[in-house]
């Protein structure tokens, strides 16, 4: 673009100086949206605060109701052993049909019956059946609840084999027993929020780093200030890389501002890897994800329908990337298809050197799809650019 | 004939005084500190056309919204109708009476929606009945001549198509009083007075009483009464005459060379002086023609004027000194610095070489060729839609021309480098710089995208807010800016790198008179001492006049071209001489001179222009015949063309010769 026959120094310069006044515009006009900078403030403070303690996925304090038909010693101990964290007894019924009314109204979740003759049918070595009804509309809670009641259950049927056994061999040590010896990796204290606010935190920079450069630019074409530019010596990579630049500083600063405010001292999630190869390749992320709106920008009209789209593209990414369920357990061809997603990768990498302390050496594949995404992404939208002016 | 001269305007009877619709008295309206508008007194009467005139910001807007009740206010009172406008259940009560057009060109429209969708939607709101809606836009659509685009997205219709359907959308349940905001700000002067004459007519026939405010001064002419505005306070109220009375005074026109040192000169005594072309415009506060003489010579000393002229004021003339009388010195600094870059004058600046551009189907510019030199101010000229912005954009590489070249200081602006682009400046229609940065923040932005080094960045700096008068602006929001001076910063922003050449795409629309007339100042400067090259466009006429050369554009074409003078020349020798005729029904008189075969007669305001081949002849010919049908006559005299006679003679011409437009006058 600079053909000056004179130093090629000066052009660079000047490149660079152009870069760096548009840059610096982009600042300015964000520090001057007193509401946007409020909005981006909460969402990388008391947001990642409350979404690492309010979500949790975890079975927890799930009612329970419980229909004796026993009231015996064995069936007291069973009920016994669906305790908290998990459940929470909610009482007694008299009649089974109370505890259905109950979970149609939705005042509790499991309802256990155990039937009459519970103590009789297990000392007369009969076998015997127990009701858990679990109320699943809340898929998740509800199927985990029946595998923790399943597991109870069987630990109840398993310890009593074992005494019963015991009793008749003398020595319990004689019983093949296979016992499952957990070694927790990376999350010792198998503490949720840690996930949690790790994975709010990167759906904040996935939404700004999408929102924030394609709104500045589609502000610019409905305002006609593109225009003023396109007729300057600005080249549009110049104006396309400058809010990209702007806005990754601003996404950085957001960042290390929940990392210090909210992860470390609140939920004390260690920084296990590098810090400053984070944050490098969170800028990379942030690229990669304003290449994206940016394509988005030059599409459309007006702030109103980036909007649109950013709802019509972030949301699948945010829900099939692997921060909202796990990604191995989606079908297929959704997994084939979210290799586009730059989250994907991003999620590895960020767990990756928060958690377990990896560097480049393990993620090197992830990173490498990752940069490959953006510049394609950039390139796409630096295209675009270029063309929906002529 | 052609339905264009639909003749109309005012009502020769003047209105009942007794039947006052609207009352204001003391009228305050505060946003947050800022006061809006300062204890204004206003009385509007049945059936009158009631003007507020005044510049951007100077409260007009404020006190129309509180009028139909859609602006709370802080001090005063308002009563429409008889009712006190003080509370939303007071507000429903008289907004089925009226109709308001907010400002803006088709604001209040549904740009998605057809033209027919729209006016349906608004009278389904109103309520309005089947049978007379179907009766109403009939004849509404016909009126407008709309018919044909009955079924066109109203986003597709041009600016003056968009404020007629405005207009019908506004007016459709037949209010007792339209409200209508700057209705015609931004509108070619053909599709303005094609408006006017429609208002008029429909006000005049169902009664109705009208507030409109304009920043066109020469439409104050056609209302009964009105208020100057200026600063939130009333200036002046009264029927035009009076407001005339106010400062009695004349304007001279003349030439002396050289120009600058003239004006310089006149400048010592008087504060209203302008160049136009060659010419000089002095407002002088006497009436008598030989008195305004002799004290021109004595300030111009040993430079002796030539074509001297004394005409009477226009209302804008007597605006300015109003306005200039009551705010003593807060006048902007006419020093332009010396700083200013002074270019070469050799050479073409700008070259068009056969320029088309398509949009699909629609050709927008056709074949447009037409070269500017360096220290050459250019105006393009033309209606809405003509493709006068098509052009500028391809002549500054925004868009690439379908076919044809277009030349920027000899180079294809398609090929345009980085180099090239410096030396051309860009002021596009819309105000294009960053209303959230500061004034010193855009401009530093700028410099900085030019690659100035911080020694002349501080330089330009200053000279900018020297020539632009923004000193005190400085660290204030854009946003917050009135929009003349805004206007003045987008011009800073756009020669901040000193270019060559110069855009500008109607740089002084809704730009108040004396911010229009500063910025004229500006640009007679830049061209005249630094041999800058300017590319404007404009709907004021009055602005054309300070051009060195024209072209007027129809339908993507240029159709005239040459010096304002030579444009005049070109239609006094094929229509004729001028003939300004004053009569008590000017609407009656339009209606007859159009039978008797004097064709191009308009109307201006509540005179009637004629072209008169013979003059002397031809104004017997048309009195006795007026008189013959009861209209009397009250002056006639020759008067030399202005571009605005130009304009709408050339258009009006085409119009008719268009065959498309002949099947509908014949329809």
């Amino acid at each position: 673009m600079n053909r000056n026959d004179g130093s090629s120094i000066e052009a660079v310069r000047l490149w660079v100086l152009r870069l760096f006044v548009m840059t610096r515009k982009e600042l300015l006009q964000l520090g001057r949206d007193v509401p946007l900078l409020l909005f981006l403030l909460y969402s990388f403070s008391l947001s990642v605060y409350i979404s690492g303690a309010g979500i949790a996925m975890q079975l927890n304090n799930a009612s329970l109701l419980v229909h004796d038909g026993d009231h015996s010693e064995s069936s007291r101990e069973l009920i016994h052993r669906f305790h908290e964290p998990y459940f929470r007894f909610d009482g007694e019924v008299g009649d089974p049909k109370e505890g259905l009314t109950r979970l149609d109204q939705g005042t509790a979740m499991v309802l256990l019956d155990i039937p009459p003759r519970f103590r009789e049918s297990i000392q007369g070595k009969e076998p015997v059946t127990v009701q858990l009804q679990v109320d699943t509309t809340n898929a998740p809670q509800g199927l985990s609840a029946a595998a923790y009641a399943a597991r109870i259950v069987g630990g109840f049927s398993f310890d009593l084999a074992l005494s019963r056994l015991g009793a008749a061999l003398g020595d319990d040590m004689r019983m093949p027993v296979v016992d499952s010896a957990h070694r927790v990796w990376f999350n010792q204290d198998q503490d949720e929020t840690w996930f949690q606010s790790i994975s709010h935190i990167l759906r904040m920079i996935t939404l700004f780093a999408f929102l924030l450069p394609a709104a500045a630019l589609v502000r610019e074409k409905e305002h006609g200030t593109v225009e003023q530019l396109l007729v300057s010596p600005v080249t549009p990579l110049q104006i396309m890389l400058s809010k990209v630049l702007a806005m990754t500083l601003v996404i950085l600063a957001a960042t290390a501002l929940a990392t210090a405010t909210v992860l470390k001292p609140v939920f004390g999630v260690p920084i296990k890897g590098s810090a400053p190869l984070f944050f490098l390749l969170t800028a990379f992320y942030s690229f990669t994800v304003a290449g994206l709106g940016l394509f988005a920008a030059t599409v459309t009209k007006n702030q109103a329908q980036v909007g649109m789209v950013a709802l019509l593209v972030i949301s699948p990414m945010l829900l099939l990337s692997g921060i909202t369920t796990p990604f191995e357990a989606m079908p297929p061809w959704v997994q084939t298809l979210m290799a586009l997603s730059p989250l994907r990768y991003y999620i590895d990498i960020t767990y990756g050197i928060l958690l377990k302390g990896s560097g480049l050496e393990l993620l090197w594949d992830s990173i490498l799809a990752m940069v490959l995404l953006g510049g394609t992404l950039f390139g796409l939208g630096l295209w675009r650019f270029r063309r929906q002016f002529q | 004939m052609q339905q264009y001269d639909r003749p109309s305007i005012r009502s020769v009877l003047s209105p009942q005084p007794s039947d006052t619709i609207v009352n204001v008295s003391g009228f305050v309206k505060r946003y947050k500190k800022d006061v809006a508008v300062d204890g204004v007194d206003l009385e509007i009467r049945k059936g009158e056309i009631y003007g507020l005139i005044g510049p951007d910001g100077s409260g007009k807007s404020s006190l129309m919204k509180a009028i139909v009740g859609v602006l709370t206010y802080e001090g005063g009172s308002i009563d429409v109708f008889g009712t006190r406008v003080d509370s939303e259940r007071a507000a429903e009560q008289i907004k089925p009476k009226i109709g308001f057009l907010p400002q803006g060109l088709g604001l209040n429209l549904y740009p998605e929606l057809s033209v027919e969708e729209n006016i349906d939607f608004f009278a389904h709101l109103r309520l309005v009945p089947d049978e007379d809606l179907a009766e109403r836009k009939a004849r509404l659509l016909a009126m407008t001549r709309l018919e044909r685009f009955r079924d066109r997205p109203m986003k597709n219709l041009s600016g003056g198509m968009k404020q007629k359907l405005g207009l019908i959308c506004a007016l459709i349940h037949e209010p007792d009083l339209a409200v209508l905001d700057e209705p015609t700000t931004g509108v070619d002067p053909v599709s303005r007075r094609d408006f006017w004459s429609i208002l008029a007519e429909l006000l005049e026939e169902k009664g109705m009483t009208a507030l409109i405010s304009t920043a066109y001064m020469d439409e104050a002419e056609r209302f009964h009464r009105l208020s100057f505005f200026s600063g939130g306070k009333v200036l002046a109220s009264g029927v035009p005459a009076e407001i005339r009375a106010l400062v009695p005074g004349s304007i001279v026109t003349c030439e002396a060379h050289p120009q600058l040192t003239a004006i310089a000169r006149l400048k010592t005594r008087f504060r209203q002086v302008e160049s136009l072309g060659s010419l000089l415009r002095v407002f002088i506060d006497t009436t008598d023609e030989s008195e305004a003489q002799s004290q021109i010579e004595a300030l111009l000393g040993d430079l002796i004027p030539s074509s001297f002229r004394v005409e009477e004021a226009g209302l804008e003339d007597v605006f300015v000194a109003l306005r200039l009388q009551k705010s003593e010195s807060k006048e902007v600094s006419d020093v332009i610095a010396d700083s200013a870059t002074v270019h070469d004058r050799d050479g073409l600046a700008i070259e068009a070489e056969g320029l088309i551009r398509d949009f699909g189907s629609f050709r927008a510019v056709d074949h447009v060729s037409f070269r500017v030199k360096q220290g050459e101010v250019f105006g393009l000229l033309g209606a809405n839609g003509a493709g006068k912005t098509t052009l500028i954009k391809m002549l500054n590489g925004i868009l690439s021309p379908t076919g044809g070249a277009g030349l920027v200081a000899g180079v294809d602006m398609r090929m345009a480098t980085g180099s090239i682009k410096e030396r051309i400046g860009y002021m596009s229609q819309a105000f294009s710089l960053y209303l959230d940065l500061t004034v010193e923040e855009n401009i530093r932005l700028f410099a900085g995208i030019y690659g100035l080094d911080k020694r002349s960045m501080s330089q330009r700096f200053e000279w900018i807010v020297t020539m632009a008068g923004l000193s005190g602006y400085e660290s204030s929001l854009t946003d917050s800016l009135p929009m003349g001076v805004r206007q003045r910063l987008a011009l800073g922003c756009a020669l901040v790198h000193s270019p060559r050449v110069l855009f500008l795409d109607e740089p002084t629309s809704g730009v108040d008179p004396i911010g229009r007339r500063h910025f004229w100042e500006i640009l007679t400067r830049l061209a005249r001492e630094g041999n800058v090259a300017i590319l404007i466009t404009t709907h004021y006429m009055s602005e054309a006049e300070h051009c060195d050369n024209l072209a007027l554009m129809y339908a993507g074409r240029i159709v005239a071209e040459g010096s304002p003078e030579a444009m005049k020349r070109q239609v006094e020798e094929v229509g004729g001489r001028l003939v300004e005729v004053v009569v008590d029904q000017p609407r009656r008189a339009l209606m007859h001179l159009l039978q008797a075969g004097f064709h191009g007669t308009a109307l201006f305001g509540t005179t009637l222009h004629v072209f008169c081949r013979d003059p002397l002849r031809d104004k017997a010919r048309a009195c006795e015949g007026l008189e013959g049908r009861g209209v009397r006559v009250i002056s006639v005299k020759e008067r030399p063309l202005s571009l605005e006679d130009v304009f709408v003679y050339r258009v009006m011409a085409l119009e008719r010769a268009e065959p498309s437009t002949k099947q509908e006058a014949a329809a």
